[in-house]
């Protein structure tokens, strides 16, 4: 039996340990003695203390994204933000047009309330990224129409940490009056971001993913131009009406610390996490039979997403248990479904389900690399060798 | 990912299957399963007279695939060869502690036992 303090955390890109920096400024935002008070009762001093604190964070978010701290509102998390900017942009203008775009690759936040609105009767172009992972500028300005009202795509993908070029399909939206949204939760303090030069009219990010707490997103809603969200959500007015709800503070807070953080050492941590992806791939390299599923420079640091050939998903994964990896397959399930990026990548289902994304991030050492190595080592020639024939050489396997 | 769990014997036979590899000199090999669908298993078998005297597997698939493999393979020991009623997929399923939705699994066991067994029967036609 493997306890869970020998485990190797490899699964940044789902969720992140808060930041111990973090965790103390979400403390003092919760009890007697700190900031606990309803950020909305601005007719008492520890309201406004309350406010005060929920202000200073929306300051660090908007600084992180480079938009002024009046365009970002405070959600549940980037599920929420995607839902609003997506249905919220489909309802306030819905007599400009009734078509969207965004791509399959995209998470399902955004994938499964495109089909929403589907249902609700708007057309949704599902584009297939055309260059190893990424939606190019020309697929979007191909797809767009003129009753084309909102263009969806992610900066960075989840699974294969793929990076879309995002401002240049920011511009052709520009061109062409069409809103963009951006889901930046993989992206946000991991690479530079500039909703302006991006030409970004709304834009998804996550505390969690970036060492802050679960709970708490953004949305960045450029002003003027979509500025008239409908709500998802009502009651009491909060966020500009957009989004109502009893501001969480500690979360908030947890949030403005970890952006804060991220927007001092997000280019150091990089480099540094960037130099640990390489060291991973170079040691799978030499297993052979390693795929790099996505684009091969355009991507961000700290995801590696790889298929083994000739090895079954689910038995890699139990294999595997000593890290803590995402598999590309639902593999337990009665379905067994692989993995729709990458299945849109043009990987068999074969190669998805045999598919592991390693996530590297603050917290990760140049030894947990070298045991990860260790153990995926071990473990894929192990299966191999157990395998009728060895699928690598496509020979029956030595007696 | 669901949460992956196996019945204590899946496990020791997914982890140190101590008859899984191949058979040299003469034997009866049977196999069943495609790896494209996620199930591929290999059966040899070294017989004395009609009775199996040794097992032996290879397997592409999930661990209960292995396990089974390993089982039957194991289990095969000391029976005709020909005869493979004693496998009943829904009894090994209950004996491995299989969860339904991997009764397809089992099926290609059987399958790839089956196909051993009708090797033999070539053998003697």
């Amino acid at each position: 039996m493997i306890s869970a303090g020998d485990i190797i955390y490899l699964d940044y890109a789902a969720t992140t340990p808060v930041d111990d920096r973090v965790a103390e400024v979400m403390c003092e935002c919760m009890t007697r003695d700190g900031v606990y008070a309803n950020p909305a009762s601005r007719s008492h001093q520890l309201g406004r203390d309350a406010q005060g604190r929920v202000e200073m964070a929306r300051r660090e978010v908007a600084r992180l994204l480079g938009a002024s701290h009046t365009e970002v509102i405070w959600t549940s998390g980037a599920t929420e933000s995607d839902n609003l900017a997506l249905k919220g942009v489909a309802h306030a203008f819905r007599d400009r047009g009734r078509h969207i775009v965004t791509c399959r690759t995209e998470h399902k936040a955004v994938l499964d309330t495109a089909r929403q609105l589907e249902r609700e009767g708007f057309e949704v172009t599902y584009l297939t990224p055309a260059d190893a992972g990424r939606v190019t500028a020309e697929q979007v300005r191909e797809a767009l129409r003129d009753e084309t009202l909102l263009v969806s795509v992610m900066h960075v993908n989840n699974e294969t940490g793929v990076v879309s070029d995002v401002a240049a399909i920011g511009r052709v939206c520009r061109e062409r009056g069409v809103l963009f949204h951006v889901d930046a939760a993989q992206s946000a303090g991991k690479l530079p971001l500039d909703v302006n030069r991006m030409h970004v009219d709304l834009m998804s990010v996550s505390g969690h993913k970036i060492y802050g707490p679960k709970g708490i997103g953004a949305l960045f809603v450029r002003s003027g131009a979509a500025s008239r969200l409908e709500p998802i959500i009502h009651g009491g007015g909060h966020e500009r009406g957009m989004r109502s709800g009893t501001l969480p503070t500690h979360q908030i807070a947890g949030m403005g610390e970890a952006f804060r953080i991220a927007t001092r050492e997000a280019n150091a941590e990089g480099e540094r996490i960037g130099m640990l992806r390489d060291r991973l791939w170079e040691g799978l390299v030499g297993l052979g039979g390693v795929l790099l599923n996505g684009h091969p420079e355009a991507r961000v640091p700290g995801i590696l997403n790889v298929s083994f050939e000739g090895v079954e998903g689910e038995s890699l994964l139990f294999a595997l248990r000593e890290l803590a990896v995402s598999s590309g397959s639902a593999c337990t399930s009665a379905t067994r479904e692989a993995s729709y990026v990458l299945r849109a990548l043009g990987r068999s289902d074969q190669l998805a389900q045999s598919s592991i994304r390693f996530s590297i991030g603050r917290y990760t050492t140049a030894e947990e690399i070298d045991r990860a190595l260790a153990v995926v080592s071990e473990q894929v020639h192990r299966l191999r060798d157990l395998a009728p024939k060895n699928m690598l050489s496509g020979r029956r396997q030595a007696s | 990912m669901e949460t992956l769990e196996y019945s204590s014997q899946v496990r020791e036979r997914f982890e140190k299957p101590d008859n899984a590899g191949r058979l040299l000199g003469r034997s009866v090999t049977g196999g069943a399963g495609d790896e494209a669908l996620g199930t591929r298993v290999e059966f040899d078998f070294r017989l004395s007279g009609d009775r199996v005297e040794k097992g032996v597997f290879r397997a592409y698939g999930c661990p209960h695939a292995i396990a089974a493999a390993s089982w039957v393979a194991e289990s095969a020991e000391g029976r005709p060869l020909w005869d493979t009623t004693w496998l009943d997929p829904l009894s090994l399923a209950s004996v491995l502690e299989v969860p339904d939705y991997k009764l397809g699994v089992l099926l290609v066991v059987q399958d790839a036992l089956e196909d051993a067994a009708r090797q033999v029967e070539r053998m003697e036609d």
